[in-house]
């Protein structure tokens, strides 16, 4: 062992420690970088930590914050800071990562066989009584406007951010899904990027499943979703709400990868139900619209009158099938947090087959009972908005003030519908540089999935890391930091 | 009762504007009370109309004029059959309206919108209203629709924006006022009520007489109207050992209840969901807007071929198209 790791605190039983063993063993697929690191000094590690500084710097890569913990309400001053990634990556086996890819793939398939049938068909899981009607009217992201406008392949969850946690015997749980904009995986290439300067021989040693051509194989889903007309070689564009958005620097990095125009609102115009991107050579049509704005924003003819950002006539083009938008309009409706509590039934129902990743055990409380048996221990429940994300307005019920517990009281008897309740997940750890040496900090995983003609897993993914000791929340915008996350090729050979 | 209608809507800029896109809906509906004959979409400048029916089940017309443009019409033209609906003599007892497949088939009905968000005295006058009526979910409907006589018609003097606990208040306001309040006391007492928009067909204000047909597909002058709206109710009945629901039409500014003069276009939680013309632009935002309804009445069964007013094969089809 080495003396970095000689003060480190594996847990013991009350986390699931993503390196150490039970009885403080290096995991198998961790035995080669931890041996490659028992080389190390710590002047080797403030020279690596440099390198990185530097790398990320050159790159431009910051994050806004929005305001604090409190909520999205303070959400007009953000600070823009680094989104810092530690020094030691999060390594996941072969074997580990096939289940993860599986239940991922699986969710996205369930998820849009349930959006395109809401949207475009029948609504056979309404009608069939797998999840209520009236929960998905009153879903925030539910679209009305959204209903008859058609996605090729029902590829509606073109881009998924699935968040997994880890309880404390190491089982995956889906947390979110993020079918809207998830964010994020720039930062996957980029912290790879850097990983293989920062720590290059550690990386050649072992066998990194790639992630580079994320870039590629979006495009290739952005093009088998082009309508039909757009013919064999179709546009697509990514639309992003400019340079103040705290996502810009990835909606440029994306269109970068993909060599595909970056354009705002202002650079599209509709002609006789077409979309058409402004050139110095004139007008050029536009078959599939990768944007990043919300939903509410993207046409001021059907959506919030005073949106200067979008595109009028955006949607009836979508409608009568002459651009594809992804994601798709209204998917917000499955991630209101009420409405994942029943993806499990959905996956049942529209595939016949039995989650491979379980939820996260969540109780409803529109039901009396439910509700009952959740205010009588909110100090050992979370609770959160169901139409929030990105950690705001949660309680943490072991980690909160009589106070706290008292308010969250009130809101859920007052909307029942607005929030639910989770059992604590512990969140496995993961050993992060802090300070000279290594802590255990809590970890989830944010794999991303592109879904077109077929539905693909990037290997990996964010490894999300709270940088606040204890701290459960592991969401930039709440002071998190993030690992280069490595998917081994065939198994460890041990060291 | 066959009706043409023809709805024109003109912007005037102040100033050239570019880029406009817009979304109409202002076309009759088909259903169990009318029948929609023709319909077409002109406007000026030309562009090309392509039209789709919403989650509402309302025709949309959507369309878009990108060079410059100093003025913009409208016109909507429609031949539309309608009949008057014989209502429910009776209804079950108001618990009927607890039950709870009713409540989650209805939920959207049941629940506050932007315009139709009650307050205490709303709520306390649609109290009112039912105490003084019996069990049965009918007679408490239309207590809270004559309860609508104590308020005045008012043109002019409101806004859309104005809510249903101010037009309370203010004891009167324009048929969109009365409609939003009357859905409101509705939904505050559990009963499932939508907006409705549609035209309706009034007499001759210059002579004072109802617009007859005289001679074989003879057709009357024109009537100036305006957009009007009114309330539809589901009304939990029992028939033949089942239980469903009836959709009652009531117009709370008329205090009368919908017949063959009221043209429906479409239905929806509130006027939101039914706006006639929604749109946008590039361009200096002064601009004149006006807008007319010209309504006449057709013979029903013509004749000769009076231009508009026949069923052909190939009308017929247009109507089918739209259900």
């Amino acid at each position: 062992m080495t003396a970095l790791f000689d003060d480190y605190d594996p847990g013991g039983p009350r986390f699931f420690d993503e390196v150490f063993g039970p009885t403080g063993e290096v995991r198998p697929h961790y035995r080669e970088l931890v041996a490659r690191l028992r080389s190390f000094t710590p002047q080797d590690l403030d020279r690596r930590e440099v390198i990185r500084d530097r790398i990320f710097r050159s790159q431009g890569i910051t994050f806004t914050v929005y305001g604090d913990a409190s909520g999205p309400d303070s959400a007009d001053e953000g600070v823009e800071r680094t989104f810092p990634m530690d020094l030691l990556p999060r390594i996941i086996p072969v074997d580990e990562w096939a289940t993860v890819e599986q239940g991922v793939a699986q969710r996205v398939t369930a998820l849009n066989r349930f959006l395109d049938d809401l949207y475009v068909g029948e609504q056979a899981a309404v009608n069939d009584g797998v999840v209520p009607r009236w929960l998905l009217h009153t879903a925030d992201g539910f679209r009305r406007e959204a209903f008859g406008i058609p996605v090729p392949h029902a590829a509606r969850c073109l881009v998924s951010g699935v968040d997994l946690v880890r309880d404390v015997d190491g089982t995956y749980r889906v947390l979110e899904d993020n079918l809207r904009n998830p964010s994020g995986i720039s930062y996957v290439l980029e912290n790879r990027a850097a990983m293989t300067r920062v720590l290059p021989v550690a990386f050649a040693q072992q066998r990194v499943r790639p992630v580079d051509h994320y870039g590629p194989s979006l495009l290739r889903a952005l093009r088998e979703v082009a309508p039909p007309a757009a013919g064999e070689h179709p546009t697509a564009v990514v639309l992003t709400p400019g340079q103040f958005n705290s996502a810009y620097f990835e909606h440029a990095f994306l269109a970068r990868q993909m060599g595909i125009e970056l354009v705002e609102g202002r650079d599209l115009v509709v002609d006789e139900h077409v979309v058409y991107m402004r050139t110095t050579r004139g007008l050029q049509r536009v078959d599939v619209i990768y944007r990043r704005i919300d939903d509410d924003f993207l046409d001021p003819v059907v959506f919030r009158p005073d949106s200067a950002l979008g595109v009028p006539g955006l949607l009836s083009a979508a409608r009568v099938g002459n651009v594809t938008i992804a994601n798709a309009v209204g998917n917000g409706v499955a991630d209101d947090k009420a409405v994942y509590a029943f993806v499990p039934d959905l996956i049942r129902y529209y595939l016949g087959e039995d989650p491979v990743l379980p939820n996260v055990d969540t109780y409803l409380l529109w039901e009396r009972e439910q509700r009952e048996a959740v205010l009588a221990r909110l100090h050992e429940l979370v609770v959160k908005p169901v139409a929030a994300s990105g950690g705001y307005g949660m309680l943490i019920g072991p980690h909160a003030s009589d106070q706290e517990i008292a308010i969250f009281r009130d809101r859920i008897e007052a909307d029942p519908r607005g929030y639910i309740a989770q059992e604590v997940v512990s969140l496995s750890r993961h050993p992060t540089l802090v300070g000279e040496g290594f802590e255990g900090r809590h970890v989830d995983l944010r794999p991303f999935a592109i879904a077109g003609e077929t539905v693909e897993v990037i290997p990996g993914g964010l490894t999300r890391v709270a940088l606040r000791k204890g701290s459960l929340v592991v969401n930039s915008s709440q002071g998190g930091g993030s690992k280069d996350t490595w998917v081994l090729d065939g198994q460890p050979t041990g060291a | 009762m066959r009706l043409d209608v023809r709805y024109t809507t003109r912007f005037e800029y102040a100033a050239p504007v570019v880029e406009s896109q817009n979304e109409l809906r202002a076309c009759p509906a088909s259903d169990h009370r009318q029948q929609l004959v023709h319909y077409d979409v002109t406007t000026t400048p030309s562009s090309r109309v392509s039209w789709y029916v919403d989650y509402w089940g309302t025709r949309v017309d959507a369309f878009g004029v990108r060079g410059p443009h100093q003025l913009l019409e409208v016109v909507a033209s429609a031949t539309v059959e309608t009949s008057a609906v014989d209502r429910p003599e009776t209804s079950l007892p108001r618990a009927a309206v607890e039950d709870v497949g009713f409540r989650d088939r209805y939920h959207e009905l049941l629940e506050r919108s932007a315009h139709v968000d009650w307050g205490p005295a709303v709520t306390a006058a649609a109290h009112r209203h039912a105490a003084a009526a019996g069990d049965d979910v009918l007679e408490v409907v239309m207590a809270v629709h004559e309860g609508a006589a104590d308020l005045a018609y008012a043109p002019g003097e409101t806004y859309v924006g104005v809510s249903v606990e101010e037009v309370l208040a203010a004891g009167g306001g324009v048929c969109q006022d009365f409609a939003h309040l009357a859905v409101a006391m509705y939904r505050c007492l559990g009963i499932p009520a939508r907006y409705v928009s549609g035209y309706f067909f009034t007499r001759d204000d210059a002579t004072g007489a109802d617009v007859e047909v005289h001679g074989h597909g003879g057709v009357e002058a024109e009537v100036e109207v305006e957009t009007h709206a009114w309330v539809e109710v589901a009304v939990p009945v029992e028939e033949h050992g089942h239980r469903r629901e009836r959709w009652l039409a009531l117009d709370p500014t008329n205090r009368q209840p919908v017949g063959e003069r009221h043209v429906t276009i479409g239905r929806g939680r509130d006027y939101d969901d039914v706006a006639p013309l929604r749109g946008a632009f590039s361009g200096p935002a002064e601009h004149e807007l006006s807008v007319s309804v010209r309504m006449r009445r057709l013979a029903r069964e013509p004749l000769g071929g009076v231009p508009g007013s026949g069923t052909s094969p190939q009308h017929q089809q247009q109507a089918q198209q739209q259900q």
